[in-house]
C-alpha cells in the first residue's frame, strides 16, 4: 500500500510502495503540487520504474514553471535505484540520515 | 399475455417452419446477417410484411435497433413504448390496432410513409434467460396476428435468441482471436528488427538474446557493424507488452540510422535522447546501453542512460568491475550538455555483460532477487565458454534459481567476449643460432602482453628443448621454424610448427626413470621428461599432407606440474 499527504513541514510525505499499481495514486497527487516541492522518501519501501516515471513526470512539469521536486529522507537501497537508474542526475537527493 | 399460459400445440406444418429456420440460423456468424435472417425468418413463418429486431445494450438497459426494413437506427429505454413494455414485462404483447394502443409511436410511421396496422412485439430470452432483445413484426398479410401466431412466434423467438448470442459469442472469440493474430505480428516485426545473426568480427565472440515477458517486449538489443566501430546496444523502456516495444524498436531504428548516417557515440546519444525525450510520454523513459567498440584499439566506449550495472570481466585477473549508468535514462529530459562516456580497454579474454533487469530482478518464490553477484559468479566460473553457452547457462541459472516464479519482465542479454587471440607468432631459422632470438622473442611477448614473468622461464626452457630437438632431427629440411606464442587464461599456450618434416611425437617418448642408479641411467631423454613436469600440457600432431608436426605446449600459474606427468598424447 501506498500513503502520501503534505506533512506538517511543508513537505510531501510518501511511505509504502510505489509501484505500477500505487503509481496512478501518486500521480494524481503530485498532480497538484506547485513550486518547490520537497519529497520525503524515509518511509518508501519500494519504487519500481512505474514509480520513478510519476516523479520523471511531476519533476519536468515543475522544473517548466521553475519550480522543482527534490527528494529527502531517501535510503541507501533508494539510492542505489536513483543511482543504476541515473535519476541521481535529475534530482536533488538528500540520504537518509 | 405470458406466452407460456398458452397450451396450444404446435402444428406439424409449423414445426417444419420452425425447424427450417432454425437450420438456417444456425449458418451466419456475423451479428447483421444473422439480424437479417431473422427478420426474414419471422415474416416468412407468420406471414407478415416486416419486421425488426432489438437488441438490449445491456450497459444502459437501452433496446437498439439493429435491423429494419426501412428504417434508421433508435434507441428505445426499457418500459417506453411497445419494445420497452415489452421488455420490462419479458412477454408477448399482440396489438391488433396499434392507434387505438396508447404505447405505439406513430412517429416512425409518419417518416417513413408506412401504415403499420397490427403488431406482434415479443421478447428474445437466450437459455440462460437473459433478454437479448426484443423482435417486432408488422401488419400480418390477410388479418391480424392471433393466438397461433402467437405460440408460433414464441417458439420462433426461443430459437433466435439462442442463434444471436451464438453470434455475439462467436463475435467476442473472434476479436480476441484478431487481437491475438495482431500481437503475434507486432511480436514479429518486433523481433525483425533485433539482429538475426551476430556479426562476425575477427577475435571477439559476440551474442545477444531478448526474451520477453510477454508477445512483445520492452527490451531490445543490437550488435552492428558501421564505420566507427561495433555498435552495442541494450534497451529497456518502462513496462511490457506493446507500448513500450513500440519505443524501443524506435530507438533502435534511430540508433541504427544515426550510425549508419556517420554519427558519433557523443552526437547519436544525445540526438536521439532529445528526440525522445520530444515524443515520449511524459512518465516514459528507456533505459539502454549505448557503446561503440573499435576493434582495432579494442577500445569499447559507452554511455548509459540510466541502464546498469554493466559488468567487465577483466580476465587478466579474475575481477569483475561494475559500472553504473553514465546519465539518466534516454527520453526522460533533454541533454544539453553531455558528461564523457566510459572507455573501456577490452583485454584478451575480457567480457562484457549487459543484462537488462529481468536478469538481475528476476525474483524466487520468496522473493529474492537474482543479484548481479550469482551473475558475476556464473560468469567467473564459465569464463572460458563461448558466449552462446554462457549466455544459455545464465539462463539455466536464472530458470534453477526460480523454481518455477514466473518470468514477470522482459530479460535481454548482450555478451561481447575479446577472445585470447594470438599474441604473437614469428619464424624462426632451423639453427642453434637462432636460441636467443626465440628467447628474445618470448620476452618481448611476454612483456607486450604483460602476460605473468613468472612463467616465462620455464616456457624458454620447454621451447628450447623442443626447438633443438627439431634442428637435430630434421637438419636437412630448409623450412623455417614457426612459433606462436597465445594468451590463455592465467598464461600462454606455445605452438611450435615444423613443415615438411618426419613424424616424431615427442610425447610418445620413452619415460625414464629418474631414480635408476647412475649406472643403470641412460643419456637422452632427459629434456623431454623436464617439459612433461614443468608445462600443464603438451600435444602432439602431425599432418601428413603438408608433413607438418605441431607441438602445442601450455603453460599458467594456476597448476603446478602433476607429480604423475600431465602429458596428453597428440590425437591425430
Amino acid at each position: 500500500m501506498l500513503a502520501i499527504d503534505h506533512g506538517p513541514d511543508g513537505t510531501v510525505v510518501v511511505a509504502g510502495r510505489l509501484d505500477a499499481a500505487q503509481a496512478p495514486v501518486a500521480q494524481a497527487f503530485l498532480d497538484r503540487v506547485q513550486g518547490a516541492v520537497t519529497l520525503e522518501c524515509s518511509r518508501l519501501e519500494y519504487i519500481s520504474s512505474a514509480g520513478l516515471g510519476v516523479l520523471l513526470k511531476t519533476q519536468k512539469r515543475l522544473l517548466a514553471s521553475g519550480g522543482k521536486l527534490r527528494l529527502s529522507g531517501v535510503s541507501r537501497h533508494l539510492q542505489d535505484i536513483f543511482g543504476y537508474s541515473g535519476f541521481d542526475q535529475l534530482f536533488e537527493i538528500e540520504p537518509a540520515e | 399475455m405470458n406466452a407460456r399460459a398458452r397450451q396450444r400445440q404446435l402444428s406439424a406444418r409449423d414445426m417444419r417452419a420452425i425447424l427450417e429456420v432454425t437450420s438456417a440460423l444456425a449458418a451466419p456468424f456475423d451479428l447483421m446477417t444473422m439480424l437479417g435472417e431473422v427478420v426474414a425468418a419471422a415474416k416468412q413463418v407468420l406471414g407478415a410484411e416486416r419486421g425488426s429486431v432489438w437488441l438490449r445494450d445491456p450497459a444502459t438497459d437501452e433496446l437498439v435497433l439493429e435491423v429494419a426494413t426501412g428504417m434508421r437506427q433508435v434507441r428505445v429505454q426499457s418500459g417506453v413504448g411497445l419494445v420497452g413494455a415489452c421488455a420490462l414485462a419479458r412477454g408477448i404483447i399482440n396489438v391488433p390496432d396499434c392507434y387505438a394502443d396508447p404505447r405505439f409511436d406513430p412517429s416512425v410511421d409518419k417518416a417513413s410513409g408506412y401504415r403499420t396496422r397490427c403488431m406482434l412485439t415479443l421478447p428474445l430470452i437466450d437459455h440462460k434467460d437473459v433478454l437479448v432483445g426484443v423482435m417486432q413484426v408488422l401488419n400480418k398479410i390477410d388479418g391480424v396476428f392471433d393466438a397461433d401466431d402467437e405460440v408460433l412466434a414464441a417458439a420462433l423467438a426461443a430459437q433466435c435468441a439462442v442463434a444471436l448470442q451464438r453470434v455475439r459469442m462467436t463475435e467476442v472469440l473472434i476479436e480476441g482471436e484478431k487481437m491475438h493474430q495482431a500481437l503475434q505480428m507486432a511480436r514479429e516485426v518486433q523481433m525483425s528488427t533485433l539482429p538475426a545473426t551476430m556479426p562476425r568480427l575477427p577475435g571477439y565472440d559476440l551474442c545477444g538474446t531478448s526474451k520477453p515477458a510477454e508477445l512483445t517486449g520492452g527490451d531490445t538489443f543490437d550488435l552492428a557493424q558501421f564505420e566507427q566501430g561495433l555498435l552495442v546496444v541494450l534497451g529497456d523502456a518502462t513496462g511490457h507488452g506493446i507500448a513500450p516495444a513500440l519505443s524501443v524498436t524506435q530507438m533502435q531504428a534511430m540508433l541504427r540510422i544515426a550510425f549508419r548516417l556517420g554519427a558519433d557515440l557523443d552526437s547519436a546519444f544525445k540526438q536521439v535522447n532529445n528526440q525522445l525525450a520530444e515524443t515520449l510520454p511524459a512518465d516514459r523513459f528507456i533505459t539502454a546501453f549505448i557503446g561503440i567498440l573499435d576493434p582495432a584499439t579494442h577500445r569499447l566506449r559507452f554511455h548509459s542512460g540510466g541502464q546498469g550495472p554493466i559488468l567487465h570481466y577483466q580476465a587478466a585477473d579474475g575481477t569483475c568491475a561494475f559500472y553504473k549508468p553514465t546519465s539518466f535514462p534516454l527520453g526522460a529530459m533533454p541533454l544539453s550538455a553531455l558528461k564523457s562516456g566510459v572507455t573501456l580497454q577490452m583485454l584478451p579474454g575480457d567480457i562484457l555483460i549487459l543484462l537488462s533487469d529481468g536478469f538481475y530482478e528476476y525474483r524466487d518464490a520468496a522473493g529474492e532477487q537474482f543479484g548481479a553477484r550469482r551473475v558475476q559468479d556464473i560468469v567467473t566460473a564459465c569464463r572460458d565458454r563461448t558466449m552462446a553457452e554462457l549466455l544459455n547457462l545464465l539462463m539455466q541459472a536464472v530458470d534453477t534459481f526460480a523454481q518455477g516464479a514466473p518470468q514477470e519482465d522482459d530479460m535481454t542479454a548482450v555478451l561481447v567476449k575479446r577472445g585470447m587471440a594470438v599474441a604473437a607468432q614469428r619464424a624462426f631459422k632451423r639453427s642453434f643460432d637462432s636460441l636467443p632470438g626465440i628467447v628474445a622473442f618470448t620476452a618481448e611477448v611476454f612483456a607486450r602482453e604483460r602476460i605473468d614473468l613468472g612463467l616465462l622461464q620455464s616456457v624458454d626452457f620447454a621451447l628450447e628443448e623442443l626447438f633443438t630437438n627439431m634442428v637435430k632431427y630434421s637438419a636437412t629440411s630448409p623450412a623455417e621454424v614457426h612459433i606462436e606464442i597465445t594468451q590463455v587464461d592465467g598464461g600462454v599456450e606455445v605452438t611450435l610448427t615444423d613443415y615438411d618434416v618426419d613424424p616424431f611425437d615427442v610425447t610418445k617418448a620413452p619415460e625414464i626413470d629418474v631414480d635408476l642408479p647412475i649406472e643403470q641411467r641412460r643419456p637422452g631423454g632427459l629434456g623431454l621428461h623436464l617439459i612433461r613436469r614443468l608445462l600443464d600440457s603438451i600435444e602432439y600432431e602431425y599432418i601428413k599432407q603438408n608433413r607438418q608436426s605441431r607441438i602445442t605446449f601450455r603453460k599458467t600459474r594456476a597448476q603446478p606440474p602433476a607429480p604423475d606427468g600431465t602429458v596428453n598424447p597428440g590425437e591425430k
